[in-house]
């Protein structure tokens, strides 16, 4: 029988601790200390690792429990770097053009070893980075952490969002099948619905009138290269700027109408160590995490149909379900759907942090003080979704309506 | 805190353990070590078993058409060559003698019976299970493959009788009264010029049995028609082929008629020097024929020659007193520049095949 103690002391508690044996050694030259044990350690082990030290060496009790954050932002991180380690797998395999990417991707599904549970992950996880950047979206606001110090934040997380919705969108033709095919080109032609400069933009999205060759090779560069390294570089910024505008928002940080808005917000509860209790939550998130996409990527199969055929249209041609609410609007007017609308929202967000400046229901979720606020961002989240709901699950041939259940008239 | 850790890493490497374990799971593999056991057990010399031996557990493939096609049904089916496995069950069978005049480094698998040939599991190989799927073709379904290349003209009258019999059907019930074919027919259903590309076999199996069974609220009648009628009407339904599905039989239909370019470069000077008998490409001598060329290419989708044909372009009977042979030739090359702002499609042929085809016009006079 093993001892599973004593293998433990050996191997790692004595390490830990310091013992000048090799496994000690070796993980000393690599944290460069042993295993923080006292609180002065725990700060240090934060500062000094290049991991870590994005966090506070402290937080506040309530910023680890769940219902603060539900820890949607790290969630998205996790996300992103899934998208990027699958990404990387894919691209062995991808060939960006339009007689070989087919081709290609039933290979992944057929023969690449892991090659099926690679591109479900991607296209899983894909699709819940959309929705999870949405729900920390809603999270910020709803709580008001987006008013004075961390406006900018705000504003680099709208980055994000549009940034995570192209990544999605560039991706979505690259399996070159109908599906792929005819979404990139009902989403390409609501860009066209723009005033003066639309047809052109439509244009050079494509690199040309239609989806073809040069489109899927444009699409794939921004996929793979443009879009996330520019996503990268917006992600640390906005984790760095979370630290500098005073971490999370904190009810502290609220003035009653009337008061001096320059005190001290005086914080009474109580800390504790980023190291350990931070880093193992980050750590659960990411266990809990990895360990359901996979088990979803083994289960469902992401859809793929038959190889792209520009000649025949599917119908109705639906656009990636995140922009159905615009295409749904589309149906109802083409300016509205396709300019007015999106307008609208962006200068919304954009505007949102600059003119809600009052320090009220900071780090509270759905304070009474934002009454207004609250409804009108809660009426826009439902309109979008209804929208939405429409357009996946109400729209058949000729975008008319039908009811789920109902069957679609003519062959299909 | 590290018992919660602890949990969710044990899940996570459960969940990574299954993922090996489904990677793992191949079914090929069986077919190719159940094989390889037979074919040792069946040799007879020792060189034979030596080679049996030495044969490795790998996925196949065949690579046609300038490698943009890969077939990798060989993965399964190890014995189509292989002559004692006659009486085997699939997929460990000989395939018939047909292969000495099909030869499968030239044809592949699919061309003929149908499925998805990147796949190397039963169920997606054979278009099981899924609606989008291609489904294999067995038996009489064959023939829709065997026309899409041959015609009517050079096929033994046994090897269309079903298609030639589908045709008659379409015309005994008057499908052309609604549908229409080639620009001939009603308006009332959709057009059935291109359906073979559009429809597996399953789907017109099941939509000619019962319209309403496939497309709810279908107006199309329930024909009485009994089980080989409706395959017979399938398969002719099969060999309606859209544009892309045609120039998808082309590089088949080059006819082959010397086997291999001999190595010796006088030789084949003097070859060169016959006219009109061989043709280099991918290192075999070939010569299409025109006639054939003009089906497969879906030329007659909108040409009429003789009563056959589509109304979208003029008629070619006579076309041979229109315009003479280098006019035709140029035209097959570039529309755009005989006939600027035409209907006439570039049809990326090679010299070969449009010299063919130019042949088989200007003949027409």
């Amino acid at each position: 029988m093993i001892d599973i103690r004593s293998l433990y002391e050996k191997f790692v508690r004595a390490p830990m601790q310091g013992a000048k044996v090799m496994p000690g050694l070796f993980y000393r030259s690599v944290f460069r200390s042993t295993y923080p044990g006292t609180v002065r350690q725990q700060l240090a082990a934060v500062v000094n690792n290049l991991v870590l030290h994005v966090h506070p060496t402290r937080v506040y009790n309530r910023s680890i429990k769940a219902k603060t954050t539900f820890g949607l932002g790290l969630i998205c991180l996790y996300l992103f770097i899934i998208e990027w380690i699958t990404g990387v797998y894919l691209m062995f395999y991808y060939e960006p053009s339009t007689g070989a990417a087919y081709g290609r991707i039933l290979d992944l599904n057929y023969t690449i070893m892991f090659g099926r549970v690679m591109r479900n992950l991607h296209r899983w996880a894909a699709e819940a980075m959309v929705v999870a950047v949405g729900l920390h979206m809603c999270r910020v606001f709803y709580t008001g952490a987006y008013k004075p110090p961390r406006e900018f934040n705000w504003v680099l997380g709208v980055i994000l969002l549009v940034l995570t919705l192209a990544l999605s969108f560039t991706g979505y033709l690259l399996p070159w099948d109908q599906l792929s095919f005819w979404a990139v080109t009902v989403g390409t032609s609501i860009v066209s619905y723009a005033p003066v400069l639309g047809p052109n933009l439509r244009f050079v999205l494509l690199g040309g009138d239609s989806v073809g060759s040069d489109a899927l090779l444009r699409f794939y560069t921004l996929h793979v290269i443009a879009v996330p390294c520019v996503a990268a570089l917006f992600i640390n910024y906005h984790i760095w700027r979370v630290i500098k505008d005073g971490g999370l928002a904190h009810p502290s940080e609220n003035r009653a109408p009337g008061s001096d808005a320059s005190a001290q917000p005086q914080r009474t509860d109580s800390v504790v160590t980023t190291f350990p209790q931070v880093v193992y939550i980050e750590l659960l998130v990411f266990l809990a995490l990895t360990a359901a996409l996979m088990a979803v990527s083994l289960l469902f199969n992401a859809p793929l149909e038959e190889e792209a055929n520009p000649l025949t249209p599917s119908n109705p041609s639906k656009a990636p379900w995140y922009f159905l609410g615009l295409q749904e609007l589309v149906g109802y007017s083409a300016f509205w759907g396709g300019v007015g609308v999106p307008t609208i929202l962006m200068v919304y967000l954009l505007v949102l942090p600059y003119v809600d400046r009052r320090p009220v229901g900071i780090g509270i979720w759905f304070a009474r003080e934002r009454t207004f606020a609250i409804t009108l961002w809660t009426l826009i989240l439902i309109g979008i979704i209804v929208t939405i709901v429409l357009g996946v699950y109400f729209r058949g041939p000729n975008w008319n309506f039908y009811w789920p259940w109902e069957n679609w008239p003519g062959p299909h | 805190m590290e018992k919660w850790l602890g949990a969710f890493g044990l899940l996570l490497t459960l969940v990574l353990g299954w993922t090996m374990w489904d990677a793992s799971q191949q079914e090929w593999k069986r077919y190719q070590v159940a094989y390889y056991a037979e074919a040792v057990r069946l040799a007879q010399k020792g060189t034979q078993r030596d080679w049996a031996r030495n044969l490795r557990i790998e996925i196949r493939q065949l690579q046609l058409n300038g490698d943009a096609t890969v077939e990798r049904c060989v993965t399964c089916h190890l014995a189509y060559d292989n002559p004692g496995f006659k009486d085997f069950p699939e997929p460990l069978r000989t395939h018939s003698s047909i292969l000495e005049s099909h030869p499968v480094q030239r044809f592949g698998c699919v061309a003929c019976h149908g499925g998805e040939g990147r796949a190397v599991t039963t169920l997606e190989a054979h278009g099981q299970g899924h609606i989008t799927a291609k489904p294999l073709l067995t038996g009489k379904y064959m023939q829709a493959t065997c026309y899409n290349c041959h015609g009517a003209k050079t096929l033994p009258p046994a090897g269309t009788s079903s298609v030639v019999r589908g045709r008659q059907l379409v015309n005994r019930y008057m499908c052309l009264a609604c549908h229409k074919i080639d620009g001939e027919g009603g308006e009332e259903g959709p057009d059935l010029s291109t359906v073979g590309s559009h429809r597996s076999w399953v789907w017109l199996y099941a939509h000619t049995l019962r319209p309403q069974g496939v497309v709810p609220g279908s107006t199309m009648p329930v024909f009485l028609l009994n089980r080989d009628e409706i395959r017979d009407i399938t398969i002719y339904l099969m060999t309606l082929l859209d544009s892309r599905g045609r120039l998808r039989y082309l590089p088949l239909l080059a006819k082959r008629v010397a086997k291999e370019l001999p190595e010796d470069k006088g030789d084949a000077a003097e070859e060169k020097g016959k006219p009109g008998q061989r043709k280099i490409e991918n290192g075999f001598a070939f010569e299409y024929d025109g006639e054939a060329l003009f089906v497969g290419a879906g030329c007659r989708l909108c040409h009429t020659i003789d009563i056959e044909g589509g109304e979208v372009g003029p008629s070619l009977t006579y076309i041979g007193l229109k315009r003479d042979s280098e006019n035709l030739e140029k035209l097959l090359k570039d529309p755009e520049e005989i006939l600027p702002g035409g209907k006439m499609p570039q049809l990326y042929l090679n010299d070969l095949q449009i010299k063919a085809l130019v042949q088989y016009l200007s003949a027409r006079r």
